[in-house]
C-alpha cells in the first residue's frame, strides 16, 4: 500500500518536471550543475537516463543474432560516486562462439568557466580482457570525472547465443530518474517474462505486437553448362512481440548490512524460453513443468543409467554387508562406505561428472558422482532409494520450472510414510542430515519409473546444545568450575566442521577466547569422529575476576561466560527475511555453591519469554536450595525463517535474554 | 628468534638434486617436520640463469607434501605470464602417501585466468595454474616449470620458508651467470647459522635442510624480518628491453629517473596559468603546495591500470591532466608536475605501502609497491599521498608511515625515512556526559577526538550513509544495550588533522539491578586492550607496531532516588609497556555526580618473547581495573 501512494506521488511529480532531452550527447547544463539528488539527498550518484534495448538482428551472412544496446547517463554527486565512472560489461564465450562488445562511445560533461565542456572517452580508457574460458570483460573508465560531472556512454553487445536473453535491470543501488527498456522478440522465440518475486516493487510493462516484414534476396542457379543465376526478391512476414517499459523516478535499492546478494532483491525482468518455432521447422518445446523438468533430467542427463549401474561394486558391497542383517545397519554401512571411499572434489551438479564407475575407481567425484553412487548401492542392497534434485542456497530459488533451477543432487530412501535424506559429500553429516548448502527451498525426488514429487529439505528436528556448569569460589575467590556439554544433530555437525582434527593444545586457546581471565584444563571430547553420535565435551576452568567485592558484598553474574552479552540484532529495522540454520534448543544449567560465610541478598527473577506464538521460547528459572543455587536458562527456536515483519519481535526477544543473562546476584556476609 | 630455526645449512657446488630418485612417501618425513605443519616442502630447487643482459630463465622444481586442507596454499603450482614473460613448460606429478605416482598433468591441462583483484581496473598479467582436486591427504605434488623473461632487473629472491605451519625438508637456490655479468647479492637472517661461503662470479648456490614449521603467535614480528632470504641483483640489467646499469641506490635511482620519469612533467599551458592563478595569493610555498594538493584531490581520481614498462612507468602529466585519473605513479607525477610549474621542488618516492616494510637501504634493486611525493621545505619534510581524494595535506597514516623509502632525484636515488607517528601523537580523547535514569538506562552526549593514526582509522566514516554509521556505532559499542543514536555530527579538521565525533545516544540497562541497588559500570566506553591467549612457551618476540594514547572522561549524573554507596579506589600502574591511570570521584554539590578519569598508554616497542606473559598480565589488569563498578543504592 505504501508503495502504491508512493507511485501516485511520483507520477504526479513527473508531470511537473521539465522535459529533459535524453538524446545521446544532449546533456544539459542544469544536469551538470545539480548538487544533490532532489529526492534522495544521500545518493552519491544517480542514473539520469538509461535506455536498454534488446532485439534480434537477421543478417543474411551471419544469421540471427541477439543485440543489446545500452545508453546510460549518470550524474556523479560526490567523491563516493566516482566509482560509477568505471564500467564493466561482461560477455560470454564457449570456445567456438563469443559475444561481441562494441560500439562504445562515451563523453564526460563538466562546467568550466560557466560553459559546458565535454571530454571524449578514447581507446586508451577501454580495456578488453579474457577473464577465463567462459567470460569476457570489457571495462572502461570515463575521463575527466570529478564531483558534479555527468557521464554518458553507450555500447552494444551482439550475441550469437540467441536462446538466452539476459536479465533486464530495472533498479540499481542509486536512484534512476528515467528508465526506458524495450525488448522486441520475433515470434520464433516463445519467451515468457518474469518479475523478480523477491523484489518488493513490481513495475508494470506494456506488451504489444506488430508485424514485421523481412526482405531478402535468394540466389538460384540453373543450367548445366551455361549457368544462369536468378536473383529472387523474397520476404517473410512475422510477428514481433514488444515489451515496453518507461518510468520516471525509480528508488534505489536499500542496502542493509548482512545481505550478501543485494541484486537478488532488485527489480528486474527475467526471460524464460518456452519454445522456438522457426519458419518451416517444427515447434521445439522448451516449456516445462517441474514434473517435466525432473523427468528430462532423469532421462537425458544420465541419472537413470548411473543409478542402475551395479556391476563394478557388487562384490565389494556383498562383502561389506555379509554379516549385517538389519536394514538400519546396512544403510549405515553403505552410507559410511561411500563417504569414506569417495572424496568430494568441491564441484556441484546433479550429473555424474566422471561417471560413478570412474569416480569409484578414482576415489573422487562431484556431488552427482557420489550421491548417485549412493543411490545405486542402496538399490543394489534392496532399498527403495532415489535421487533428489536440489537447488543450493547460493543458487537460490528458481522463478519458473527450468533445468537450470536445480544444481545439486542428494539421495533419499523412501520408507512407508517418510523420506530419509542422505548426502555423502559431507563427511560430517549423519543419515537424515544435510549440509547447509543443500538445505534450501525443496527437493524433487525422482522414482525409477520417472515420476517425481516434492520433498522437504529443511530440518524439522531440533538440534540440542546442552551445557551444565558446576562451580564455586575457592579461598582466593577464584571461581573453580567444571563444564559438561552435549551436542547432537546439526550442533554436533557444526562442532565437527569447526574443530574436528584440531590438536588439543590448539583447542584450548579457542575455548579460552572471550571468556575473560580464564584457564581451562583437562579437556575431554568424546565421539568427535563418530558421526551421528552425541558429542560430549568437558573441561575444568579457573576464572579470575569473576566477581566483585564492594563494601563486603559480592556481586556476581552467575551466567559467567555462558551468557549472551550482546543482542545479535542491532539494526533498527529490516527489509529482508532472517534465516537461522536449523531449529535449535540451547540450554545452560548453572549449579553454584554459595561461598562459606555468605548469604544471598538478592537474586535475578525467573522469567519466561515467548516469541511469536511459540516459534521460540526463552526460559530463565532461578532456584535456591540452602547453599545451592541453580539457574536453568534455555532457548528454543522452532522456526528457521522469520519475515522482516517479525524482526522487531525477534530483536526484543533477544534483548530480554541479554538482560536476564547480565543480571547479578548479591551476596552479603552472614 | 633465529635460534628457533634449526637450520642445517649446507653448501654444494655442483650437486644437483634428482627429483625422481627421492622417496616421497609420507613415512619418510622426519617426525620433527610434521610438528605444527600443514605442508612440507620435500624438495624445492630454483635455478635462475642469466642468459644475456635481457634474457633470464627460471627453472622451478617444487615438491610439496600436503597434510591437510590448510596446506593446499603451499602447493604453488602456478606461474605468471604476460607479453614479456613466457611460460615454456609446466607439469605436475602427483604422488599418494606411499610415494606412488597417481597422476600426471601436462601444461595443456593447466587453467588460465587474468590476474588482478577487484581494486585493479586492468592489468595484462595472467596466471597459468593447476586446478586439481585432492582426493585424500596426505598427498605430494611435484611441480616443474620453465619461464623466460626479457626483464633481468627483478631476480627472483630465495625465501625457502615463506609461511607459517610449513616445514622444509630440502630447498636449494642456484643463480647461474655464465657471462659473468657483475652482480650483487645479500643474504639476510643467516647470521646465527653455521655455514660455509664460497661464491664465484658466475654462480651462487644455497641449500637448506630440515627446517621445522613455525607457528603463528599474536603480536609477533613480520615473518620476513627473521626468516632467511637471499637477494640477487645484476649491475647491468634490462627492464622490458630497456637496458641499464646500476650497483647502488644512487645509480639505480638515477636510472629510474632517466628512463622512467624524466620528461613526463610537461603540462598544457592553460593548466600552468590556472594553477599559477589559483596559488597567486598564497604567501608561502607550503601554502601553495597545499592548494595544489587540494586541486589534485578535487580533479582526479585513482584508478589502478598496470601498464607501461612492466607497470613501472608513470603516465605523462598532460594525460592525467586531460583524463583526470591515474594510478599512484601517474597521480604522484602529476602533482609533482603541478608543483614544478610553480618552481616548488618535489620528489617521486617509492615505498612499500601496507604493513611496515622497508626498502632495503643496503641492497639496491627494484623494490616497493607504491609511490608517494616528498617535498623538502626548510625545516620540514612534507609528504603527500596522491591517490586519496580525502587525506589531509601532509598526512600519511598507517599505509606508508615510519619506513625506509627511495627518493628519486635527477641526481640519483636516496634512502630516507617517512615520519613516525608517536605514542603521544596517536591520541584518542573522549568526553561523555551520561545521564542515568532510575531503571539503569541512560542518555549521553559523547565527544571523541581522533588524531595521528586513529584519525586515518575513523575519518572515512563520514562518507557512510547515516544508517550504516549507526550500525557501526551499535557494533563498536555492542555492550550498550538497545543503543539508539539520536544525532551524529562529525568535524573533520584537515588542517590540524583531528576528526571529532559528536553523538547523542541513549540505551537501556547500563546499570544492572541487584536488589535495591544498581551496579554501575565505570567503563562507559571500554578501554582498548588485546585479548591475548595463554602461552607458556612463547617463541617469537612481542611487537607493538604503533603506540597509542587513550584519554577518557565519563561524567555520570545519578538519578535523584539514588545515592552513591561506593566507588572503587583510584588505580595507577606504569611499566615498560605503557601506563594505566584510573580514578573515580564523587562530585557535584550533593554528591549526585560521578566523574571517571581514565588514561591508557600502550607504547610501541619490540620485546623479547619472555615478556609475553608480563604483557598479557598488563592486559588483564587493564580489563579488570577499568571494568570496576560503582554501587548506587536507592534512598
Amino acid at each position: 500500500m505504501k508503495h502504491f501512494y508512493f507511485f501516485i506521488i511520483s507520477v504526479l511529480s513527473v508531470c511537473l518536471l521539465q522535459a529533459q532531452n535524453y538524446k545521446f550527447g544532449k546533456v544539459s547544463k542544469e544536469e551538470v550543475l545539480e548538487k544533490v539528488h532532489p529526492k534522495y539527498k544521500e545518493a552519491n550518484a544517480a542514473i539520469l537516463f538509461r535506455e536498454h534495448r534488446v532485439y534480434y538482428d537477421l543478417n543474411q551472412n551471419t544469421g540471427l543474432s541477439l543485440v543489446t544496446e545500452v545508453h546510460e547517463r549518470i550524474k556523479i554527486y560526490n567523491k563516493e560516486g566516482l566509482k560509477w565512472a568505471n564500467k564493466t560489461i561482461s560477455g560470454y564465450q564457449n570456445g567456438t562462439e563469443r559475444d561481441d562488445i562494441g560500439n562504445i562511445k562515451g563523453y564526460t560533461y563538466n562546467i568550466e568557466d560557466g560553459k559546458l565542456v565535454d571530454e571524449k572517452l578514447r581507446n586508451n580508457g577501454i580495456f578488453n580482457e579474457e577473464t577465463n574460458k567462459y567470460i569476457l570483460k570489457t571495462k572502461f573508465t570515463m575521463p575527466a570525472v570529478t564531483e558534479g560531472s555527468v557521464i554518458e556512454y553507450k555500447y552494444t553487445i551482439t550475441s550469437p547465443f540467441t536462446t538466452s536473453i539476459d536479465d533486464v535491470p530495472l533498479q540499481f543501488e542509486i536512484p534512476v530518474k528515467r528508465l526506458e527498456a524495450e525488448i522486441k522478440i520475433p515470434e520464433f522465440f516463445g519467451f515468457r517474462m518474469h518479475y523478480n518475486p523477491k523484489s518488493p516493487i513490481i513495475f508494470p510493462i506494456n506488451k504489444s505486437t506488430e508485424t514485421f516484414t523481412y526482405r531478402y534476396t535468394q540466389k538460384s542457379r540453373t543450367g548445366q553448362r551455361v549457368v544462369s543465376t536468378d536473383y529472387d526478391q523474397r520476404s517473410i512476414d512475422y510477428l514481433l512481440n514488444n515489451y515496453d517499459f518507461k518510468r520516471n523516478d525509480i528508488p534505489p535499492l536499500k542496502k542493509e548490512m548482512y545481505v550478501d546478494y543485494l541484486q537478488n532483491y532488485a527489480a528486474y525482468l527475467r526471460w524464460e524460453l518456452k519454445y522456438t518455432q522457426f519458419p518451416d521447422s517444427p515447434v521445439e518445446n522448451y516449456s516445462r513443468t517441474w514434473e517435466g523438468v525432473a523427468k528430462s533430467i532423469y532421462n537425458d542427463s544420465g541419472l537413470k543409467q548411473e543409478v542402475n549401474r551395479t556391476n563394478f561394486f557388487d562384490k565389494d558391497i556383498d562383502k561389506l554387508l555379509s554379516d549385517t542383517k538389519d536394514r538400519t545397519g546396512k544403510l549405515a554401512k553403505i552410507f559410511n562406505y561411500v563417504k569414506n571411499k569417495i572424496t568430494w572434489n568441491d564441484f556441484i551438479g546433479f550429473r555424474a561428472e566422471s561417471g560413478i564407475k570412474s569416480a569409484y575407481i578414482k576415489g573422487a567425484g562431484n556431488t552427482g558422482d557420489i550421491n548417485l553412487m549412493l543411490v545405486s548401492m542402496l538399490r543394489y542392497a534392496g532399498f527403495e532409494a532415489n535421487p533428489v534434485l536440489v537447488s543450493t542456497k547460493s543458487h537460490g530459488i528458481p522463478i519458473y520450472p527450468t533445468r537450470n533451477g536445480f544444481n545439486y543432487v542428494i539421495a533419499a530412501v523412501e520408507t512407508q510414510d517418510d523420506f530419509v535424506l542422505m548426502d555423502a559429500t559431507d563427511k560430517n553429516v549423519a543419515i537424515g542430515e544435510l549440509p547447509n548448502r543443500a538445505m534450501n527451498w525443496r527437493g524433487r525426488i525422482i522414482r525409477e519409473d520417472g515420476t517425481s514429487d516434492w520433498v522437504n529439505l529443511m530440518p524439522t528436528v531440533k538440534s540440542e546444545n546442552i551445557t551444565m556448569l558446576n562451580m564455586q569460589f575457592d579461598d582466593d575467590m577464584v571461581l573453580q568450575g567444571k563444564l559438561v556439554r552435549k551436542l547432537n544433530g546439526l550442533h554436533a555437525k557444526k562442532f565437527r566442521d569447526d574443530y574436528a582434527g584440531l590438536a588439543k593444545k590448539d583447542y584450548i586457546p579457542v575455548l579460552e577466547k572471550n571468556k575473560g581471565n580464564i584457564e581451562i584444563s583437562d579437556v575431554t571430547i568424546s565421539n568427535e569422529k563418530a558421526i551421528g553420535k552425541i558429542i560430549k565435551q568437558s573441561y575444568n576452568f579457573e576464572l579470575k575476576n569473576a566477581m566483585e567485592i564492594i563494601n563486603e558484598k559480592i556481586y556476581f553474574k552467575p551466567m559467567v561466560f555462558a551468557g549472551l552479552t550482546e543482542n545479535p540484532f542491532k539494526g533498527k529495522e529490516r527489509n529482508y527475511p532472517i534465516f537461522f540454520d536449523f531449529p535449535s534448543s540451547d540450554s545452560n544449567t548453572i549449579n553454584f555453591l554459595i561461598p562459606e560465610g555468605y548469604e544471598v541478598e538478592s537474586l535475578p527473577e525467573s522469567a519466561i519469554v515467548d516469541l511469536k506464538n511459540g516459534a521460540g521460547v526463552f526460559k530463565f528459572v532461578v532456584a535456591l536450595n540452602g547453599k545451592f543455587l541453580r539457574i536453568e536458562s534455555s532457548l528454543d527456536l522452532n522456526n528457521i525463517v522469520y519475515s522482516s515483519l517479525d524482526y522487531e519481535g525477534l530483536k526484543n526477544f533477544y534483548s530480554e535474554m541479554v538482560n536476564k543473562h547480565s543480571e547479578a546476584i548479591v551476596l552479603t556476609k552472614s | 628468534m633465529r635460534k628457533i630455526l634449526i637450520l642445517q645449512f649446507l653448501f654444494f657446488h655442483l650437486a644437483t638434486t634428482n627429483l625422481l630418485s627421492q622417496d616421497y612417501s609420507i613415512l619418510s618425513i622426519a617426525p620433527d617436520l610434521l610438528v605444527n605443519s600443514n605442508a612440507i616442502v620435500r624438495n624445492e630447487a630454483i635455478e635462475v640463469s642469466i642468459l644475456a643482459v635481457d634474457k633470464m630463465r627460471i627453472k622451478t622444481k617444487r615438491v610439496v607434501s600436503v597434510l591437510n586442507q590448510n596446506g593446499d596454499q603451499h602447493i604453488q603450482a602456478y606461474d605468471f605470464y604476460d607479453e614479456n614473460r613466457k611460460i615454456k613448460d609446466q607439469r605436475v606429478i602427483v604422488y599418494n602417501s606411499r610415494g606412488e605416482v597417481i597422476d600426471k598433468i601436462k601444461q595443456r591441462n593447466f587453467d588460465h585466468r587474468s590476474l588482478h583483484g577487484s581494486g585493479t581496473l586492468f592489468s595484462d598479467n595472467r596466471l597459468s595454474y593447476l586446478n586439481y582436486t585432492i582426493k585424500e591427504y596426505p598427498i605430494t605434488i611435484a611441480y616443474e616449470s620453465v619461464v623466460e623473461t626479457n626483464s633481468t632487473i627483478f631476480i627472483q629472491p630465495w625465501k625457502p620458508i615463506e609461511n607459517y605451519n610449513l616445514s622444509v625438508e630440502r630447498a636449494s637456490y642456484r643463480f647461474v651467470n655464465p657471462n659473468a655479468i657483475p652482480f650483487r647479492f645479500e643474504q639476510n637472517n643467516f647470521q646465527e647459522l653455521d655455514f660455509d661461503k664460497n661464491n664465484s662470479d658466475s654462480e651462487l648456490f644455497y641449500e637448506v635442510q630440515n627446517i621445522s614449521a613455525i607457528e603463528h603467535e599474536v603480536l609477533s614480528p613480520d615473518l620476513s624480518s627473521f626468516l632467511p632470504q637471499v637477494y640477487v641483483a645484476l649491475n647491468e640489467f634490462a627492464l622490458v628491453g630497456v637496458q641499464g646499469k646500476a650497483s647502488n641506490w644512487k645509480e639505480l635511482g638515477k636510472w629510474q629517473y632517466d628512463y622512467l620519469l624524466k620528461g613526463k612533467t610537461a603540462l598544457p599551458q592553460e593548466t600552468v596559468v590556472m594553477i599559477n592563478n589559483l596559488t597567486a595569493n598564497a604567501p608561502s610555498e607550503r601554502e601553495k603546495a597545499e592548494i595544489v594538493y587540494n586541486y589534485v584531490q578535487e580533479n582526479t581520481r585513482y584508478i589502478s591500470v598496470q601498464l607501461g614498462i612492466g607497470g613501472w612507468e608513470p603516465m605523462h602529466a598532460k594525460d592525467v591532466d586531460e583524463l583526470g585519473y591515474g594510478d599512484c605513479k601517474a597521480l604522484t607525477n602529476y602533482t609533482k608536475a603541478l608543483l614544478e610549474s610553480l618552481g616548488i621542488p618535489s620528489y617521486y618516492t617509492v615505498v612499500y605501502g601496507g604493513k611496515k616494510n622497508n626498502i632495503d637501504p643496503e641492497f639496491a634493486s627494484m623494490q616497493g609497491n607504491h609511490v608517494i611525493l616528498n617535498l623538502p621545505f626548510e625545516g620540514e619534510e612534507v609528504w603527500l599521498e596522491c591517490t586519496s581524494q580525502s587525506t589531509p595535506f601532509n598526512y600519511l597514516g598507517d599505509f606508508t608511515d615510519d619506513r625506509k623509502v627511495l627518493k628519486i632525484t635527477p641526481e640519483g636515488g636516496e634512502i630516507i625515512s617517512t615520519p613516525n607517528y608517536s605514542t603521544e601523537v596517536n591520541l584518542k580523547k573522549s568526553f561523555s556526559e551520561i545521564l542515568l535514569n532510575e531503571d539503569g538506562g541512560f542518555s549521553a552526549n559523547v565527544t571523541c577526538e581522533n588524531s595521528g593514526i586513529p584519525y586515518g582509522d575513523i575519518y572515512g566514516i563520514r562518507n557512510l550513509k547515516e544508517d550504516h554509521q549507526k550500525i557501526y556505532y551499535r557494533e563498536k559499542w555492542g555492550h550498550l544495550k538497545e543503543l539508539e543514536i539520536a544525532e551524529i555530527v562529525f568535524e573533520n579538521d584537515r588542517d590540524s588533522v583531528v576528526f571529532t565525533e559528536n553523538l547523542k545516544i541513549k540505551g537501556v540497562k547500563l546499570a544492572s539491578k541487584a536488589g535495591n541497588r544498581l551496579l554501575l559500570p565505570l567503563d562507559f566506553l571500554p578501554a582498548k586492550f588485546f585479548s591475548l591467549p595463554r602461552n607458556q612457551a612463547r617463541k617469537l618476540p612481542l611487537v607493538i607496531q604503533r603506540g597509542k594514547t587513550y584519554k577518557d572522561v565519563f561524567q555520570y549524573k545519578i538519578p535523584e532516588k539514588f545515592k552513591i554507596e561506593s566507588i572503587p579506589d583510584p588505580f595507577s600502574i606504569e611499566n615498560e609497556f605503557g601506563k594505566l591511570f584510573f580514578k573515580a570521584s564523587i562530585t557535584g554539590i550533593d554528591g549526585t555526580q560521578l566523574k571517571v578519569e581514565r588514561l591508557l598508554v600502550l607504547k610501541e616497542g619490540n620485546w623479547g618473547s619472555s615478556k609475553y606473559n608480563a604483557y598479557r598480565k598488563f592486559m588483564n589488569q587493564i580489563r579488570s581495573f577499568t571494568n570496576q563498578k560503582a554501587v548506587l543504592v536507592s534512598n
